[in-house]
């Protein structure tokens, strides 16, 4: 197994790649292949993830936000290697006849060669375009070795959800918060459209004007939205304070078997609730449901919404803060 | 109480959508069921509308809430394009929906109206915000205003607005008038005339296009652009409302708004900033500064047309006296073509020709920019004027924008070619673009009127359009003048010959 790679080498490969698929798109009688880039996208995964449904996830982000993508397959212990492969996804959107195509390079990566990473991918990125880092494996996070790989991005995207220990990766955030980092954690957009519904409900100025009337807040959370739960109870705090309503009980509990969150804020005579059904969403102010679509939220849907935000998040990082701050308590601010 | 939603996160969530009531005139009519419904529940779908939002359909015919709900929910199944249909969120939508029927010019319907509107505030707690959408004939425009305003209803606890669909007057003085019989009831700031072009995507893709990027400003100007080319070409005829379209021709149908709003777009000023009445002002300059013609010019400047019989793709097509409920000697133009010139430092001489038609080759709306050539040719080859730089904004029916530009054909020797450099809209961003009225109807609701059309640009839209109908009223046209499935009269291929110039073929 080969132990180098050569980023001069690749990029060549790429310059072929695209001449080809223009022959073969012009031999086809088509009327040619258009190149998008928007991005660099590094994506970070284990060798032993599904490597299929990661080229998907990839496949479907490409059309609203082109890329080149660079996926590191991480081969775990073993003697030190480094191999690379390219190749490009390409669309055809409905009734036209040009073709899209967005460039992929894979690498594999051992543990050993890890390090080497940040030397291979600089010369791969995108010139004038943000590079942004999504890492989907806890394991890389945890290690020394993802600081410098981290270092290389604009903004990084990881996913606390999996992560076993919530006082751990919210600790972890927190740091590479500190670092100026822009950060992206997939447990906080999971709530992007909870929280959404719920500041929904408060447009209106009738449910507005019972906002200063709540007085408790309960939380349930499922397995592996630990962190979720945190964040909401966080951010839930942070506007309740800002409301001017500072005296709110608040209460995380597990949940029922196959409930992801539910939410409920409770005031003289205000009650509101926000729980899945399926691919729905219920909403119930007072007893009165209202139902909207909310997709499971796919990796796909997640990253969608975080590559279209390369730029700081203030309500996230207040967020980060107050969730890290109660799971850990005695490491104060 | 807050006066401010705490909640709120305007990085990822969408716009906020007040609770409100919408109110449609003309609920029974094909607008509704092909169109406002359809947006309305995609809204629905995609989370965007608040949970008391209501609609209430007014029309002459006596219906229950429940058989409008049956009819708009046939509508929203067959009419939805692109939405999956959900029986959860039509279910929730539905229990919104609200029917009034009545006759707009009966005092006793805008009593019902009030009636209804006063039990949706209290169980939907819309706060007394009220959208009327005008979907009816336009003779009913000013009447179902004035019915409004003399029940009371133009204000209330909260928001009261008015959409109003073109066409808005028939010339410059019944414009005047629609206008202020509107405003005996509404404010100018409360009435919101509909452009459904200006909600397009790439539409509203010009002014990020223009004024998000610093590299095309400079060359934004008559030193740089030799003319500007702006075609909307429809391949279908007149499709059964040929008698509609007898009264309002290519002329007042699409040039005096749609395509001179598009042009307003691509050759206002920069806006100080992106609030609706900044932008608004700019567009309206743009318009004010186009040069009304004497008849001598019209005669010079503009063309009229209307399609004759055909054989397209093996089949038979009639002419527009053919069609249904045209007079067999019709003087209605289908095509009609214009040269436009502005009256500013930065377009002065610059012409900018504008075609709109029926039956035309393809279907297709699109400006094309030419730029001027470069100064000193010193590649020695022929017809390299012939390729000129051109930048094509397409509005439809692939939106997009692409720059053509001169490239060496590989290989030995220095041989100029021309290439395109694409930027596909739907390609690029493979999001679903919200419909434009989707996106029309939420920013009435939320009160953001940029992409709506004013009333001193309705007007000066007149101006510009009035004196070319005067001349074509007055002249009796040699009809039909240009073959089904062509780009029109050859008298307009003269017009821009004699500028030196040459319709694009798209």
């Amino acid at each position: 197994m080969s132990a180098t790679v050569a980023p001069d080498k690749i990029l060549k490969e790429l310059a072929e790649l695209w001449v080809d698929t223009a022959k073969q798109g012009q031999a086809e009688g088509g009327a040619g292949v258009l190149r998008a880039c928007s991005m660099t996208l590094l994506v970070l995964a284990e060798e032993s993830e599904d490597s299929q449904g990661l080229g998907e996830t990839i496949a479907a982000l490409m059309p609203e936000h082109p890329a080149r993508a660079i996926v590191v397959r991480m081969s775990g212990p073993g003697e030190r290697s480094l191999t690379e492969r390219v190749y490009s996804q390409c669309w055809m959107p409905f009734g036209q006849r040009k073709q899209i195509c967005c460039e992929q390079v894979e690498i594999t990566v051992s543990d050993a060669a890890l390090a080497d990473l940040p030397s291979v991918v600089l010369p791969l990125a995108v010139p004038d375009l943000p590079l942004i880092l999504w890492c989907r494996s806890p394991r890389l996070a945890a290690m020394p070795e993802f600081l410098p790989i981290a270092a290389m991005a604009q903004k990084v995207v990881l996913d606390s959800g999996p992560m076993k220990d919530p006082a751990a990766a919210l600790k972890l955030m927190a740091a590479l918060n500190a670092r100026a980092v822009l950060l992206g954690d997939l447990s906080w957009t999971r709530l992007t459209r909870w929280r959404e519904m719920l500041a929904q409900v408060f447009e209106n100025q009738q449910n507005l004007a019972q906002l200063e009337r709540i007085f408790e807040v309960k939380l349930e959370r499922g397995e592996g939205f630990e962190v979720s739960a945190l964040y909401m109870a966080a951010w839930l705090t942070d506007c309740l304070t800002d409301a001017g309503v500072p005296d709110v009980s608040f209460g995380v509990d597990p949940a029922p078997e196959g409930v992801s969150i539910r939410v409920q804020l409770a005031g003289d005579g205000f009650a509101l609730e926000l729980a899945r059904r399926e691919d729905r969403m219920v909403v119930t102010v007072n007893g009165v449901s209202q139902c909207t679509s909310l997709s499971q939220p796919t990796d796909y849907l997640l990253m969608r919404e975080e590559l279209g935000i390369v730029r700081r998040d203030p309500v996230f990082e207040r967020a980060l803060t107050g969730a890290a701050a109660l799971a850990l308590p005695s490491e104060g601010k | 109480m807050p006066i401010e939603n705490p909640f709120q996160d305007p990085l990822r969530f969408e716009r906020r959508v007040p609770e409100c009531a919408v109110v449609i005139f003309g609920a029974n009519g094909d607008l509704t069921k092909r169109k406002l419904i359809p947006a309305l529940y995609r809204l629905a779908y995609d989370r965007r509308l608040s949970a008391g939002f209501a609609i209430v359909g007014i029309s002459r015919t006596p219906m229950t809430d429940d058989a409008f709900r049956e009819k708009m929910l046939e509508a929203v199944k067959q009419f939805s394009e692109d939405t999956t249909f959900d029986a959860d969120v039509w279910s929730g939508f539905a229990k919104g929906l609200f029917y009034v029927a009545g006759d707009i010019a009966d005092a006793a319907l805008y009593r019902s109206i009030g009636e209804k509107l006063a039990q949706i505030e209290a169980s939907q707690h819309t706060g007394g915000n009220v959208l009327f959408y005008l979907s009816t004939q336009p003779s009913q425009y000013a009447q179902a205003a004035q019915g409004l305003g003399a029940a009371g209803l133009g204000k209330g606890n909260g928001w009261r607005r008015l959409v109003v669909e073109k066409p808005f007057g028939h010339d410059l003085e019944s414009a005047r008038e629609l206008s202020g019989r509107l405003h005996e009831s509404f404010d100018e700031s409360e009435v919101y005339r509909i452009d459904h072009y200006l909600g397009k995507e790439t539409v509203q893709n010009i002014l990020a296009f223009r004024f998000g990027n610093g590299i095309f400003e400079p060359l934004w100007n008559r030193r740089y652009v030799n003319n500007v080319q702006i075609t909307g070409a429809e391949s279908i005829g007149v499709e059964g409302r040929g008698a509609y379209y007898q009264e309002a021709g290519a002329l007042d149908d699409m040039i005096q708004n749609h395509l001179l709003q598009v042009m307003a777009t691509i050759a206002m000023e920069p806006s100080a900033s992106f609030r609706a009445n900044s932008v608004r002002d700019e567009r309206s300059k743009l318009l004010r500064s186009i040069r009304p013609m004497t008849p001598d010019e019209v005669r010079r400047n503009t063309v009229p047309g209307q399609y004759g019989p055909a054989r397209i793709g093996g089949q038979d097509v009639p002419g527009f006296r053919q069609e249904q409920g045209v007079d067999p000697q019709s003087q209605t133009n289908t095509y009609a073509a214009v040269t436009l010139f502005v009256d500013n430092w930065r377009w002065a001489g610059v012409p900018f020709y504008v075609r709109t038609g029926k039956r035309l080759a393809k279907r297709v709306t699109e400006i094309a920019i030419q730029f001027n050539p470069a100064p000193l040719h010193i590649f020695d080859q022929e017809g390299l004027d012939s390729a000129p730089n051109l930048l094509i904004v397409r509005i439809q029916p692939e939106e997009g924008i692409s720059l053509k530009f001169l490239s060496k054909r590989p290989g030995s020797g220095m041989t100029l070619r021309p290439v395109s450099m694409d930027f596909n809209y739907g390609s690029s961003f493979g999001e679903r673009s919200p419909s434009a009225y989707e996106t029309l109807l939420l920013d009435a609701i939320i009160g953001d009127a940029t992409l709506y059309t004013r009333q001193d640009m309705v007007e000066a839209s007149w101006s510009v359009v009035e004196p070319i109908q005067n001349v074509w009223r007055e002249t009796k046209s040699d009809f039909p003048n240009y073959e089904s499935g062509t780009w029109g009269p050859a008298a307009s291929d003269e017009m821009l010959a004699r500028h030196g110039h040459a319709w694009r073929k798209p």
